[in-house]
């Protein structure tokens, strides 16, 4: 199984609990995950993003086995370039996490567009969570919306021979992204932990919609608790087939593990 | 009916007695859903939804689910809380046992509400109140109907937020867990309960402001599925003081449940045991 949506690190707004290498892999055990999509938690909130890729390379180092590394850059910073190329070519990270409104840009600006090919020129794959916190708990101090499902489309659209993976999203049902024959090139999956309409049967929907091989499973730990995930594809009334490339297959497609 | 075990995924299934589909009456505890609601029959679609609501509580291993249907309008017109209350009681004879109602009102008509909680709670078997956010907890409207609720025994379940910025928008008048801590305080003898932990912003606010009264509550239910939540609230509050509910957010909240690294016997407690305490009280 792998879980393309999980965090190493601090966060600046709340205490996260098992954010270090060895409690996410304690929990990574006790739910049966194999290998875990990693990036700083950090980096959301740092100027300097890179610091925090730094710091994920660092505690993840005795663990390559089981984490797969995800930088975290912002397009709008002196020095994404070389720090993209570090990433890839000294810290082996296998994609980029974009935090467009935590950072002050737009997923269409040139500036993104320009990075999202140099990552996808080197076989990185994009992932963009679209919410790191519930809105209705914003600190005291920020207040981040939510990414917009159109803006996230509009990048599909501009960068059609890049990967991605949506994440930490719902409410796909009412957007373009979550639905079929939508004009989008299929180079976009969904990442299903914040999936809420369960009696809507909205996961069973978007496996019609997009097809059984764009959903990847993920948790957003420690973020969030892990069974909400594995609750959703209980619920889900589809072969186990399905189920296998949801969990596992579809994943290790895109971020071409064996 | 095909049942599976709520917590079949946690780590400590093996060892909870809580295998939903054993009879009750085999000595397992049952599992309640203190906080859930049936769809608006506006929607065409509604008993399609009732009925997918039921399915999944069975695939999930949920008993029992304590219900109202929120109106639509806002501020709650008398006609609307009537309307929606004799919808709940319809679907409390359509699934007898598994649908438990909660008579919603708007406080502030004052006698009509408190006729209509008599009526549902006495002769229809309602098993508490539900109120949305038509008024704070702190103002004095509540009084006579939280003094009739002592009487009759039963909890109320407030719709309840806290946002680091306030007025939250678009519910100047939602209560949050201060006022309804506050509320608690002056009626010592009532129940009440706060809606949503994970559906009402700041949820370690929400804990600490419930922390040491006694007759307050708080349910699990919400979409945000922040690790560490259930966890919290029991350090600070006790496992006593919390139920387990959905508000239709259901793997979110079964997912909250099964991941929270608590006790085997908190964890039973918050499922249905405390639930059930409150509702025994009835017709204790």
């Amino acid at each position: 199984m792998i879980d393309v949506n999980c965090y190493l690190g601090h966060f600046a707004f709340r205490q996260l609990r098992n954010n270090t290498a060895d409690g996410l892999l304690r929990l990574m055990d006790k739910k049966g995950i194999d290998r875990a999509v990693v990036s700083s938690a950090a980096s959301i909130t740092y100027r300097n993003t890179h610091s925090g890729n730094e710091e994920v390379a660092a505690e993840i180092k005795n663990h390559r086995d089981r984490f797969i590394p995800f930088g975290v850059l912002n397009p709008g910073y002196a020095g994404w370039k070389d720090d993209l190329k570090i990433c890839r070519e000294e810290f082996g990270m296998k994609g980029l996490r974009l935090y467009p409104y935590w950072h002050q840009y737009r997923l269409t600006d040139r500036s993104c567009v320009q990075m999202v090919h140099a990552a996808a020129e080197q076989g990185m794959v994009i992932s963009i969570p679209m919410r790191v916190e519930d809105r209705r708990q914003r600190s005291l101090l920020v207040d981040v919306p939510d990414v917009e499902p159109d803006e996230i489309a509009g990048l599909i659209k501009a960068a059609p021979k890049a990967q991605f993976i949506v994440m930490s999203g719902s409410g796909f049902s009412g957007s373009s992204l979550g639905r079929k024959d939508n004009g989008l090139p299929a180079n976009y999956s969904i990442e299903i932990c914040l999936l809420t309409q369960d009696l809507q049967n909205e996961l069973g929907k978007l496996v019609q919609n997009l097809g059984e091989d764009r959903i990847v499973f993920g948790t957003g730990m420690p973020f969030h608790y892990p069974d909400p995930a594995f609750v959703k594809l209980e619920l889900l009334d589809a072969p186990e087939s399905v189920k296998a490339k949801i969990r596992h297959g579809n994943a290790a497609r895109l971020l071409g593990l064996a | 009916m095909l049942r599976r075990t709520f917590l079949s995924m946690a780590p400590a299934a093996a060892v909870v007695p809580q295998a939903a589909g054993v009879p009750a009456q085999a000595g397992r505890a049952k599992v309640i859903d203190a906080h859930c609601h049936l769809e608006h029959r506006g929607n065409p679609a509604w008993i399609e939804l009732d009925r997918a609501l039921i399915n999944t509580a069975d695939k999930l291993g949920i008993d029992q689910m304590c219900c109202s249907i929120v109106p639509k309008t806002r501020p709650t017109t008398l006609e609307g809380a009537r309307q929606n209350n004799e919808w709940v009681l319809d679907s409390m004879h359509r699934y007898p046992g598994r649908i438990l109602g909660y008579c919603f009102v708007n406080p502030g008509y004052y006698r009509e509400s408190l006729e209509d909680v008599k009526r549902c709670v006495e002769e229809h078997g309602f098993v508490g109140i539900k109120v949305y956010n038509d008024y704070r907890a702190t103002e004095p409207v509540f009084y006579p109907l939280v003094e009739l609720t002592i009487k009759l025994r039963v909890p109320i379940l407030f719709h309840a937020g806290h946002t680091n910025w306030l007025p939250a928008p678009g519910q100047p008048r939602i209560s949050d867990g201060g006022h309804i801590a506050e509320l608690a305080r002056r009626y010592p003898e009532s129940m009440l309960i706060c809606g949503h932990i994970a559906g009402g912003g700041d949820w370690e606010w929400t804990a600490k402001s419930l922390r040491g009264v006694p007759n307050a509550y708080l349910d699990t239910s919400g979409s945000n599925i922040d690790q560490g939540t259930v966890e919290l609230a029991t350090r600070i509050m006790g496992a006593d003081r919390l139920l387990f509910g959905c508000d239709m957010l259901i793997s979110a909240s079964v997912g909250r449940l099964r991941s929270a690294e608590i006790s085997n016997e908190d964890r039973r407690k918050i499922l249905g045991g405390n639930m059930q305490r409150i509702l025994s009280r009835r017709n204790g």
